[in-house]
């Protein structure tokens, strides 16, 4: 006896299509083998697959039984074989129709009384699923407002027997259908009236939610560095419908998504704590996962005290600040996880943080500190298109009222974001001679100069500008790197 | 790396270098330029490594009038103050010398090597007492400031601590007769202690490059700033000239929006007459 369903693996975010196959024959002593490259975790889908139907009330075949997960090459991990499994060794013992069966795509994992629960990379699977042809998914009811999001009808099933009474035909279930509503705003972001002075600090974030720029920002302890770059979030322009779906694919290959939360829509923020490795930073691991930088995909990534970041880590993240991608090359295969984040970073000017505070005094030797700004490469220094000294603030600048809320900037950064991407400002000549004014007078580099125009044609958008004008090159020149920490 | 050596007595040994009490038998040469330069009127600029923005500022500019006046800039290439008279003399197209306290083939520090490079290739030289392969090592620092004090007419301190190795170079120079000259600090910053100390000790302030190219018989060249035509940076200019302030200060004064500021001062930046350093701004004109 013989049956078969079709199920997805992924590698990296990329679907790959698995065929389960149950051949079932007499034997003396009743077995239940997994071959084609399963891992354990997959393995142990025999222990859930035979409790699950146990539990449902249905007859298990006790005969020797072989379950192949084909393409055989290809390596099997985690749970989200189970369903299939199931359904497979139930259409060749002929409790369930094979035919209605392969109409199907399957995905879920089973627990010991038989509930269906979501997996992670559901939404990936799907589109898998649609892309194969699949005109229906079944999947844990949990995950089936994540799996319609890929555009197929996804069938929610709680138990597997209620998948079987559902392939039998005898109940009928509405696929879920994804919600239409128009992307929510998150609301409860924290917002940049809280941030008191730091005018200039304030600007650069705008610049940088605008044109997508990558910010440094550089100064004494408790001058609010941090506290200005958990606050871009609330400033950028919402994820557009096609961001918002491959926002969501990361999250839910990596777990991070909430069941039940449906599309990603705002962008996302991620802070990982300078102890991190690089392979939860940049992604890998021998199954590839993506790292902090895919879940920053479409949102920011804040790099706290950067500095502290081992090298390893901040010389990997030069390859998806350049081109927007992470590529992890395994055994197996290689992944590609989209990286195309704002990068926010924080540093001190020195190692004790007294540099910069007219309050304190620098204890560090020249040595010390130099040591200290060589753990951030000329290299890394040259992919921010954005630093800003932040200088302690006087007493009378926390004293003065609150400052503009995001809502109002936000409107400003949708305006500016939005004539970049229609018709981006064009360099009058007097601006270009201005650029080449500074790359003969200043410590300029070919990448510093063609970040400089970058920010300028951010500028002049912002300004609402159609032509990037000497004005805009000449305020883009003084966030130019490394001003702001002190050539030396 | 080639190098010569020049012994005492012979020809192209410097003269003022010869008066010290304690010259060195034998001087070590790197460039390749003539000995002559040594010969020319010459000013010591030194200070603090841990320097403050104002320090580092004020050397450079000083070292930058003082070459474009044809002054002959000598200094330690040490970390901070050092480091900035050599660029600032750069900056004007002049001649520098660089003293070493370690063999003449080393560059110490090492992140100075392209320094030393720039120093030679504009015509000036590097020079040592220690032969090829010397180490550097702490008790060679005061030998090599007494040759800085001994090839200069003049002496400036830019900022210096309590117990600094610049003091150490104005001992010699008073000792071997010399002018000395400090530049006023604040009296709150333990940078300033040792310069202000030299004040009350009768040095002269050194309050613009005037002041040091008097004492070397020089005319000042005055080199000023072309100033943008531009309403804001004028604003900015005028702010200025009541002390240093960071961005957002200055913001605050003239009342301008953080893009028009920042307009202002890269303009500025441009043009030579103002810096920015860890966020501080200053005014690279003295009054």
């Amino acid at each position: 006896m013989f049956g078969r369903a079709v199920t997805f693996a992924l590698v990296g975010l990329e679907p790959r299509r698995v065929e389960v196959e149950a051949h079932l024959r007499s034997g003396q002593q009743p077995t239940f083998s997994i071959v084609g490259l399963a891992d354990r975790a997959c393995q142990e889908a025999k222990h859930r697959v035979r409790s699950g139907v146990h539990s449902a009330l249905l007859p298990w075949p006790d005969m020797v039984i072989t379950v192949n997960l084909a393409p055989a090459a290809l390596r099997k991990e985690g749970t989200g074989f189970d369903l299939a499994i199931a359904l497979t060794l139930l259409a060749a013992s002929d409790e369930v129709p094979a035919k209605r069966l392969a109409e199907h795509a399957c995905i879920g994992e089973l627990g010991l009384d038989g509930r269906i629960r979501p997996v992670v990379g559901t939404i990936a699977a799907a589109e898998g699923a649609a892309r194969a042809g699949f005109s229906r998914l079944l999947c844990a009811s949990d995950s089936s407002q994540e799996a319609a999001l890929a555009g197929i009808e996804a069938v929610g099933v709680r138990h597997i027997a209620e998948a079987v009474g559902y392939l039998r035909g005898e109940d009928d279930i509405e696929p879920a259908s994804p919600e239409q509503d128009t992307l929510p705003v998150d609301t409860r972001l924290p917002d940049l009236a809280d941030v008191r002075g730091q005018e200039r600090g304030r600007r650069a974030l705008e610049l940088a939610a605008a044109g997508s720029h990558n910010l440094l920002l550089a100064g004494p302890p408790g001058t609010g560095k941090t506290m200005l770059g958990r606050r871009l979030p609330s400033i950028l322009p919402p994820l557009t419908q096609d961001e918002a779906l491959e926002v969501t694919r990361i999250h839910s290959v990596s777990g991070t998504l909430r069941p039940g939360s449906g599309l990603l829509t705002t962008p996302p923020f991620r802070a990982p704590h300078h102890g991190a490795s690089a392979a939860a930073v940049i992604g890998g691991g021998t199954v590839p996962r993506p790292g902090e930088v895919s879940l920053a995909h479409r949102g920011v990534l804040l790099l706290d005290e950067l500095p502290e970041f081992p090298r390893s880590v901040l010389e990997a993240l030069r390859q998806p600040l350049e081109d927007g991608v992470v590529s992890v090359a395994r055994v197996g295969g290689r992944a590609l996880f989209p990286a195309r984040f704002r990068l926010v970073a924080t540093m001190n000017l020195c190692p004790c943080g007294g540099r910069g505070d007219p309050k304190l005094e620098c204890v560090c030797t020249p040595a010390r500190i130099a040591a200290y700004r060589d753990k951030v490469s000329r290299a890394l220094l040259d992919r921010f298109d954005l630093v800003v000294a932040m200088p302690r603030p006087r007493a009378e600048e926390l004293a003065a009222g609150p400052s503009e809320p995001s809502g109002v900037v936000r409107e400003r950064v949708v305006e500016g974001a939005g004539r970049l991407r229609a018709a981006p400002p064009r360099r009058v000549t007097a601006a270009s001679e201005l650029l080449d004014r500074a790359v003969d007078r200043l410590p300029l580099t070919g990448r510093g100069r063609a970040r400089v125009a970058r920010v300028a044609r951010t500028v002049a958008a912002l300004a609402g500008s159609a032509e990037v004008l000497p004005e805009h090159v000449a305020e883009a020149l003084s966030y130019r790197s490394p001003t702001g920490l002190g050539e030396r | 790396m080639t190098c010569r050596s020049v012994r005492r007595g012979e020809r192209g040994y410097p003269r003022l270098l010869a008066e010290i009490p304690d010259p060195p038998g034998r001087l070590w040469v790197r460039g390749e330029a003539s000995l002559d330069v040594l010969e020319r009127p010459a000013v010591a600029i030194v200070g603090a490594r841990a320097c403050s923005g104002y320090g580092r500022t004020v050397a450079r500019s000083m070292a930058t009038e003082c070459g474009t006046a044809g002054a002959v800039v000598v200094s330690g290439m040490a970390r901070g103050i050092d480091g900035e008279a050599h660029r600032g003399a750069l900056a004007a197209g002049g001649i520098t010398i660089a003293v070493l306290g370690c063999g003449i083939d080393r560059d110490y520090p090492a992140a100075h090597a392209e320094l030393s490079r720039a120093i030679v290739s504009a015509g000036g030289l590097v020079v040592s007492e220690y032969e090829p392969g010397i180490e550097p090592a702490p008790w060679r620092f005061p030998a090599r400031n007494r040759i800085i004090a001994g090839l200069a007419r003049a002496t400036v301190v830019v900022e210096a601590r309590e117990r600094s190795g610049a003091l150490i170079t104005a001992d010699f120079a008073l000792e071997d007769g010399r002018e000395v000259l400090a530049v006023p600090g604040e009296i709150t910053s333990s940078l300033s202690n040792g310069t202000n100390a030299l004040l009350r000790l009768g040095a002269t302030p050194a309050t613009c490059a005037a002041d040091v190219l008097e004492s070397l018989g020089l005319e000042q060249q005055r080199v000023v700033p072309s100033v943008p035509n531009d309403p804001a940076a004028e604003q900015v200019l005028v702010a200025l000239a009541t002390g240093a302030g960071t961005a957002d200060e200055l913001s605050r004064s003239t009342g301008l929006g953080a893009s028009e500021l920042a307009a202002a001062l890269a303009l500025l930046e441009l043009a030579g007459a103002v810096v920015v350093d860890e966020g501080m701004v200053r005014s690279t004109i003295a009054r």
